[in-house]
């Protein structure tokens, strides 16, 4: 009774969420009359595209995931290291920093005459392939030190005390205890990492330094925002689309990578470290804490120097609750959604059927890979002729970043919600519980992780700059549009203080939902 | 009765078959070596295995039919049979809309389980936890009670008193109950019938 | 609060519909974003010629000029607008093959003689030489020609042609100095290009924050820095071979229902009225001749203009951007 029901949900919004990206594609090739520009596929131009997207994507994982791994392990070592709650908050906020953001943070830094630049010798340039690189393992180490950190943290107790037992060397934790309990991971956060910055766009846009660093996404822009070659932009997002998809198939394949629950309580056997080991994690503890920080601070300057007004407080205080309320629906409509779209998958696996499992699974996902600028431009030129967009286009600002952040809230209920069925199927299926009692308890169970997932959500819709340039309306304006719009009239100052309201809303959200997790 | 036709369960690469029928009203317990098929038969009879052939009825209606939902089952599992995000008591009255508190509580106090009603599972021992789970699976509404191994963490002392309450509860509500067991003293406390499955 | 937001969006959707059946006349401009921001020449211009048409100015605003024109491909002859501002002269030739824009009626024999208007659909209102602006605190010798720049090793900001009008004007100014050396020009430039951004102002922001010794940008921004700043140490460098310029126009539709006052706002537009409030709004150089200017203005560098029809430029732009994401690569 509940299984059709639920089916019916969950397919019903797939379905939806499939035809929104079928509408989009059929926008573009609708409006051209012709197909995707297959010459451009033997042009040495898509050719150098392609391959730095690839290389970028990449190296960007490689170099997340590797030196997120001695972090993770520093943490777990010295379990009572220095302000930890502040450090893996700030790698969350790290993840859902709006690019704009980071950009100017970086620039400050690191830019011609940024603080550190002077440090850095003749030859640095901040753009160019080591900026991008930079930029990414900026948003996506941290993310890969929680993740790995938790993993670690779910080697139960057991082992270390079997290893005692035994005598174990160090080699020995090493090789027997750890690396299992990481390289399970380790290919996801690489694969996830991977497709993230595959589809990078305002990172490259911003710091790639010319058309030598282009990636597909941006190419996509570039070809409909001034020729409006359609055909071009359509064999581009198609590759982009084939090519993530591959990613995503090898790499990924839609498991969950834990990273937002909170670090649990006192593990009382892990090895001890010695005062040399000690000292060498609370280094590079303190070096990666530096290297987030910094971009946030290097907006400080910015913030003093600005020219402060009424009219300015007012500006940036109404567009902060127009984004806190579009982020809100969208985060609200994702989570829901999510938790439908999880519902055929459940019963599914609860009749281990893994083919249908992992398809559902793909088209919930698949947002994920399609190029973000074709769902929005296609839309665009679909509806433009039928509806009035200028009043009714924030509709499609909520409707496209609910799409753009229901993957990310899928994978994170995913594992929870399953496990609830491993452990409890048989159990709330044999009591016979009404509706509202099977909801309630299973309220009980995932209330952490939903709670989590939906600040995790709303603070990556909030950062949209993307979808609201086209859509968006002049009348409402949302916080980072605005950010936008003063950087464009020459006032980077106030760009900075809006900026940093930005951040420091950013940042008590996460504080909050940190927070409840520890009383949950 | 509990009627058992020919049925046969795909177990891997077993194939197990069973042919019974057990009278309303009687205690049978079900012993035999490991892997020979007890526990799934219950699933079975519950409604979480399908057969490939045969059929269940009970009082002459055909369950093996029916959803889980509406199978006249109440099953008590080798384990996780409490929610442990909910308090033990919160966890007893699933299920057993039929009955108030101060049954549960009786219910409790025979079991000596009462102090522990008012925590979380998770500060509760194996036994304790078990009784918890017994005394809703008997409290239930339902006429068919399969128990899966139900006394396995109980100590020889708590094993009698919690044998003794369910032959009580079993014998006043005329519950046909299907029990699981290794134990010969469970056989001989509560047993109408011993069905030694081979 | 989904309802909360459906009632506001009916509010206003309903308060729209009260206000244009109220009996006045709306008149619906495409422009681009940064016109209608607070500080630029939008409210201002609303406000000044709402005071004498009786009539509401509705502007409705895309991204930027190449937008408005994306905007017009799509919407075809269902257009909500009657007046399309903020193309430029290098636009002018894609936007007419839409068949949208209509003849203007206007009087162009006012406007400044550099401009030597001709075209009888489109009306330009203001007008900007690219320049490379520089420090003057941190540079006393500026590069005085282009292939001195290109030739030396100061750090460059550039927009990508392929994205911002200030990169293609620079394209067309590349293009028109070199000729045929312009392949290896743009090599030489990239060796001492810090970036090529996306947008002017990701250029200029970046240029501001320290980041180059010269960004491309228009003669006319020292003004800005002059005037709100009080600031005059940003300085356009005047090239010898001449300079680029960028026109931008106004156009009425041919599919609009308010004509008359269509072509009365592009009356207004270059009416000295309104060409008084653009110079310090929008930073750009009025197209009236003899409009009053701060006096900071006279200390703006008056370039010439290079040898270059805009036709050529049009004509030979997938070509130029060929060769440029070829050579300009690092």
């Amino acid at each position: 009774m509940f299984t059709k029901s639920s089916n019916i949900a969950g397919l019903l919004f797939i379905l939806i969420i499939s035809s929104v990206t079928v509408l989009a594609f059929q926008g573009l090739i609708g409006f051209s009359q012709r197909g995707a520009d297959l010459a451009l596929l033997e042009d040495s131009y898509f050719h150098s595209i392609l391959l730095f997207s690839i290389k970028q994507a990449l190296l960007s994982a490689l170099l997340s995931t590797l030196l997120a791994w001695p972090i993770a392990r520093a943490i777990y070592y010295y379990p009572n290291i220095f302000f930890k709650q502040t450090f893996l908050s700030l790698s969350l906020l790290c993840f859902v920093l709006p690019t704009l953001v980071l950009i100017t943070g970086f620039v400050s830094l690191l830019g011609l005459s940024g603080f550190i630049t002077p440090f850095l010798g003749e030859d640095w340039s901040l753009y160019g392939l080591q900026g991008i690189l930079l930029a990414h393992v900026y948003m996506n180490l941290p993310f890969a030190v929680r993740a790995m950190h938790l993993q670690l943290q779910s080697i139960p107790d057991s082992s270390w005390i079997l290893a005692r037992q035994l005598k174990f060397s160090r080699w020995q934790r090493f090789r027997l205890i750890e690396i299992p309990s990481l390289s399970a991971n380790a290919s996801l956060i690489f694969g996830f990492i991977c497709i993230l910055c595959f589809n990078s766009f305002a990172v490259v846009l911003a710091l790639g330094g010319g058309p030598q660093s282009t990636t597909l996404e941006v190419a996509i822009y570039q070809a409909l925002k001034y020729d409006f070659n359609i055909p071009e932009a359509l064999t581009l997002a198609w590759s982009q689309f084939a090519i993530a998809g591959v990613f995503f198939l090898l790499l990924y394949r839609s498991n969950s990578v834990p990273w937002l629950s909170k670090d649990s309580t006192e593990k009382r056997w892990i090895p001890c470290i010695s005062t040399a080991t000690k000292g060498i994690y609370l280094l590079i503890y303190t070096g990666t804490f530096v290297f987030m920080l910094m971009p946030l601070l290097a907006l400080l300057p910015g913030v003093l120097a600005a020219n402060y007004s009424i009219d300015l407080i007012t500006d940036v205080l109404q567009a902060l609750s127009l984004t806190l309320i579009l982020g809100v629906l969208s985060a609200v409509s994702a989570m829901l959604i999510a938790y439908c779209i999880m519902l055929p998958i459940r019963n599914a696996a609860q009749r281990g059927q893994l083919r249908l499992q992992n398809t559902l699974q793909w088209l919930a996902n698949h947002t994920l890979i399609a190029p973000a600028m074709v769902l929005s431009v296609g839309l665009y030129i679909l509806f433009l002729p039928l509806i009035d967009l200028d009043q009714l286009g924030i509709i499609f600002v909520l409707i496209l970043n609910t799409l753009l952040i229901l993957p990310f809230a899928i994978q994170q209920i995913r594992a929870r919600v399953l496990q609830y069925d491993n452990d409890y199927a048989l159990l709330y299926q044999s009591l016979k519980l009404n509706f509202q009692q099977r909801i309630s308890i299973e309220w009980g169970y995932i209330k952490p992780i939903m709670l989590s997932t939906f600040a995790l959500v709303l603070l990556i819709s909030m950062g949209d700059v993307a979808i609201f340039s086209i859509f968006g309306n002049d009348n409402l304006q949302t916080l980072p549009w605005l950010i936008y719009q003063y950087a464009g009239s020459y006032r980077i100052h106030e760009a900075s203080f809006a900026s940093a309201i930005l951040l420091l809303v950013y940042f008590i959200i996460l504080l909050k939902i940190e927070r409840a997790k520890y009383h949950a | 009765m509990l009627d058992i036709q020919q049925l046969q369960i795909q177990l891997g690469d077993n194939q197990l078959n069973y042919h019974q029928q057990i009278n309303s009203g009687d205690i049978v317990t079900l012993q035999g070596v490991s892997g020979v098929g007890k526990s799934s038969l219950l699933l079975c009879i519950a409604g979480f295995i399908q057969p490939v052939r045969g059929q269940i009825s009970w009082q002459g209606t055909q369950i093996s039919s029916q959803p889980i939902e509406q199978r006249p089952v109440a099953m008590l599992f080798q384990e996780n049979n409490l929610f442990e995000h909910i308090s033990v008591l919160k966890n007893a009255r699933l299920g057993t809309a039929n009955i108030g508190d101060t049954e549960i509580f009786a219910a409790a106090k025979e079991l000596q389980i009462t102090e522990q009603m008012q925590k979380m599972p998770l500060q509760l021992s194996g036994g304790q936890r078990q009784r918890v789970g017994l005394l809703r699976t008997l409290l239930r509404p339902e006429p068919l009670i399969l128990l899966d191994e139900p006394f396995a963490e109980l100590d020889n002392q708590t094993r009698t008193i919690a044998a003794n309450w369910v032959n009580k509860i079993a014998r006043a509500q005329n519950k046909t109950v299907l029990l699981v067991t290794h134990q010969m003293e469970d056989v001989d406390i509560l047993a109408d019938r011993n069905w030694l499955m081979e | 609060m989904n309802k909360l937001i459906t009632l506001c969006l009916a509010t206003l959707i309903s308060s729209q519909a009260v206000i244009a059946s109220a009996a006045t006349d709306t008149l619906t401009v495409y422009t681009y974003d940064s016109f209608v921001s607070k500080y630029g020449p939008g409210p201002k211009i609303k406000a000044a010629f709402e005071k004498d048409c009786n009539c509401e100015l509705n502007f409705i605003a895309a991204e930027d000029g190449v937008s408005i024109l994306n905007r017009l491909k799509i919407e075809g002859t269902k257009a909500k607008a009657d007046v399309i501002l903020g193309l430029d002269n290098a636009l002018m030739r894609d936007a007419k093959e839409t068949g949208l824009i209509a003849d203007h009626q206007q009087d162009v024999s006012a406007l400044s003689p550099t401009l030597s208007w001709s075209d009888k659909q489109f009306v330009p209102y203001d007008y900007g030489y690219f320049a490379f602006i520089y420090d003057s605190t941190k540079i006393s010798e500026p590069a005085t020609s282009l292939r001195q720049l290109v030739d030396s090793d100061a750090k460059i900001i550039y927009q990508d042609p392929r994205t911002s009008t200030p990169g293609q004007g620079f394209m067309f100014w590349m293009n028109a100095v070199y000729g045929d050396q312009t392949n290896t020009a743009w090599k030489q430039l990239a060796s001492h290009t810090v970036t090529v951004s996306k947008g002017w102002w990701e250029a200029y922001s970046m240029f501001l924050e320290g980041g180059a010794d010269y960004v491309l940008s228009y003669t006319t921004s020292p003004a800005y820095h002059m005037i709100v700043e009080s600031e005059s140490k940003y300085k356009a460098a005047q090239f010898s071979e001449g300079h680029i310029a960028q026109i931008e126009v106004a156009a009425a539709l041919n599919t609009s229902s308010q004509p008359e006052l269509a072509q009365s706002f592009l009356k207004f537009l270059i009416s000295a009225e309104a060409q008084a409030i653009l110079p310090v709004t929008n930073w750009m150089l009025p197209v009236l001749e003899n409009t009053e200017l701060p006096e900071q203005f006279s200390e703006l560098v008056t370039p010439k203009l290079v040898d270059l029809s805009i036709e050529t430029a049009v004509t030979e732009r997938k070509n130029w951007i060929k060769d440029w994401r070829s050579n300009a690569a690092k």
